[in-house]
């Protein structure tokens, strides 16, 4: 018992932190902006004055609640819960918040959350990322919140209750090529991890078995690394569109001068190197003990290379997909610009009519994206390391 | 989905292996990534569509140097360009023929036909070129309305603030502009916002920030509308024109030769304040690009 009350009367390091930065920012920063159109700078609105007091008190009285239990509960559910709570009153706010402050049918005006909102919605982010931690859940228990936050967060999204922001106003006029772009976005990064994996494995035992390639090999691909994604992308056209126009038929299966194919090879080769130096890394790391059982046992070359050095190696190999898979969904941007499509076509949008709700409509999505791929592969990484019960 | 990445991996690979794409008799239409290429990009579709043409639409295909790319290896078949970037495209940027709308139009339409077998339509009366705009209120007391009003003016002490980027001071647009007309920018009266757009210096504009009364802008900027600033005119034809002007493969308008007839009356229709307004309904109230350009349409009664 006291030992209990001693652990819970702590003061939590990480919790203090957080509650001082989100308590900063609710009464600092505005927490929602009024535009009186999408382009001009905004105008930060009080709460008070656009919501009854009952439900702006009501408001601070939650985010204090949990601020008051990230500073001194111990308990990893508590904090888990109490962050949840806290980021749904945080959306249900800037919802109603964005109801409140838009005319009945006016299409014109833009409510977009403020700094205090984003701020409020890190901190609790960090709080349940911290809580998700320290409940140390396997790979596995990882994979289903974050089906159940992305199930969450769509249910949210198509609810309407969060119509009424610049963000969902920018989804509204764009509803018709989302989904389009998102496929494009997607389809890009993995076929480029995808057909690198196929080259980059090869090469990377290649490289393992003959030590005498892999210097050239890492240079050339860090050579490659260091190219600019966009100068990469420009550097590409010309060789493809020259190859398209010399040999028949390969403009037809879609490799041209602009589009998916320069796209897909600057990715593609931007992904090798990770792939290759893990690759060598993880085949390295098989010790010559386990090899010699395995041939003692009588199996050939390719048995032991098959059954033996790559299963041992593939979590090591595994991490090196997920950089790079990671890597591409944001490298995936610039190719809006030579005509591949994908999400930053709204970010070069948005850039272009100087709509910064245009280009978070590309960039939220990406980081979402990028986010949840990495607790997938992370995932896949360390259940293939546990030892097989 | 698993097909799609097999195709990717395809292409990626170089193998010629997959299947052949259909040969498509559909137009198909492109544009660059702004709003006003899109929008009359947009139009000119549905416009096609209409006249039971098909169509592909490939709008917001890319940055200039790939849509144009684009049309010359003939994986798009038309896009809205500007008369004035031919000079660039063709490398005789120092042309005086790009000054003057026919001219330009017509030395462009030449060169593009001889050498890539592109025909120039009828390009729109405006120009999305750098030009300065003033304050209306400020316009009406001091009677400005040309770029040798303002010239006037300010030789004879008018108090002038002017918000531009540092591109436009420096890159030789402002010192040609004080050639032709002759006048002077202090430093003072300028303000120069570095990496500055047109939002930037508008908004300078409108909320008399530092005194300013005077923005950079582009012709056929939204922006202009929303702040109520007044283009000067160009009187003495110191800028190239940037005139729209849609640009087709001659393939594709031998198979359809309706495309020119159909896109003439919607280009004659475009002036400065038309294009302004439009491009104002998707820049600045965040319209549906595809809402305003049927609107325009079925307003113009191009389209039942």
């Amino acid at each position: 018992m006291q030992r209990t009350l001693t652990r819970q009367n702590t003061i939590d390091p990480l919790g203090a932190l957080l509650s001082l930065i989100g308590c900063a920012a609710l009464f600092l920063l505005p927490f929602v902006v009024f535009k009186m159109n999408r382009v001009v700078p905004g105008t930060a609105r009080p709460l008070l004055q656009i919501l009854p007091p009952w439900a702006v008190f009501g408001f601070y009285a939650a985010m204090l609640l949990v601020a008051v239990i990230a500073l001194i509960f111990a308990s990893a559910r508590a904090r888990l819960i109490a962050s949840l709570v806290g980021v749904t009153v945080l959306i249900t706010m800037i919802g109603v918040a964005g109801d409140a402050l838009t005319p009945a049918g006016n299409q014109v005006v833009r409510v977009s959350p403020g700094a205090a909102f984003w701020i409020l919605l890190l901190c609790l982010g960090l709080m349940t990322a911290d809580a998700i931690t320290r409940l140390r859940p396997g790979p596995g228990l990882r994979v289903l919140f974050l089906v159940l936050f992305a199930t969450v967060a769509a249910l949210v999204l198509s609810s309407g209750l969060l119509d009424h922001l610049s963000i969902m106003r920018e989804y509204q006029v764009n509803a018709g090529v989302f989904a389009r772009e998102a496929r494009q976005h997607v389809l890009l990064a993995l076929g480029s991890v995808s057909a690198a994996v196929l080259v980059a494995v090869p090469a990377g035992i290649l490289c393992h078995r003959v030590p005498r390639l892999r210097a050239g090999m890492l240079g050339t691909l860090n050579l490659i690394q260091t190219i600019p994604s966009i100068a990469l992308f420009g550097i590409l056209m010309v060789p493809l569109g020259a190859l398209a126009a010399a040999v028949p038929g390969v403009a037809t299966v879609g490799i041209r001068g602009i589009g998916a194919a320069p796209a897909v090879l600057a990715l593609f080769l931007y992904s090798l190197l990770p792939i290759v130096a893990n690759t060598i890394v993880g085949l390295g790391r098989v010790s010559s003990a386990t090899v010699d059982a395995a041939r003692g046992m009588g199996l050939t070359a390719w048995q032991i290379l098959t059954d033996v050095e790559l299963i041992l190696a593939f979590p090591v190999i595994l991490t090196g997909i997920r950089i790079v898979l990671v890597q591409n969904i944001g490298l995936v941007t610039v190719a809006a610009l030579i005509g591949a499509g994908g999400f930053g076509t709204f970010v070069f949008q948005g850039i272009s009519q100087t709509a910064i709700d245009l280009v978070l409509l590309g960039a939220l999505p990406i980081v979402a994206l990028a986010f949840s791929s990495a607790v997938l592969l992370d995932a896949l990484v360390e259940a293939l390391n546990r030892p097989a019960r | 989905m698993v097909a799609e990445i097999l195709h990717c991996l395809i292409v990626s690979a170089i193998l010629v292996l997959g299947a052949a794409a259909p040969a498509h008799a559909a137009v198909v239409v492109s544009s660059k990534l702004s709003s006003e290429s899109t929008m009359i990009g947009q139009m000119i579709r549905m416009l096609l569509n209409a006249a039971a043409i098909p169509t592909v639409d490939r709008t917001t295909l890319g940055a200039t140097y790939v849509v144009r790319k684009a049309l010359i290896v003939g994986e798009i078949d038309l896009y809205v360009e500007y008369t004035g970037n031919a000079g660039f495209f063709f490398n005789i940027p120092a042309d005086p023929a790009w000054k003057d709308l026919r001219k330009g139009y017509e030395l462009g339409a030449k060169l593009d036909y001889q050498t890539n077998h592109i025909v120039w339509l009828t390009p729109a009366n405006a120009s999305n070129t750098w030009a300065l705009a003033v304050r209306k209120d400020v316009a009406r007391a001091n009677h400005l309305r040309t770029m040798s009003d303002f010239a006037r003016w300010v030789s004879t002490g008018g108090n002038v603030v002017l918000a531009c980027s540092a591109e436009f001071a420096n890159a030789g647009t402002l010192r040609s502009l004080e050639r032709t007309y002759g006048f002077v920018l202090r430093s003072d009266q300028m303000i120069v916002l570095a990496g500055g757009d047109t939002s930037a210096t508008v908004g300078a504009a409108a909320a008399q920030t530092n005194g300013t009364n005077m923005a950079m802008v582009y012709g056929t900027d939204g922006n202009v509308v929303a702040a109520d600033l007044l283009i000067l005119e160009d009187d003495k034809h110191d800028q190239p024109i940037y005139a729209p002007v849609p640009m087709v493969r001659e393939a594709a308008l031998k198979t359809y030769p309706k495309i020119a007839v159909i896109v003439k009356p919607l280009m004659e229709s475009f002036d400065r304040d038309t294009l302004q307004q439009l491009n104002a309904r998707v820049q600045i109230n965040g319209e549906s690009i595809n809402a305003v350009a049927e609107d325009y349409l079925k307003s113009k009664h191009l389209l039942q």
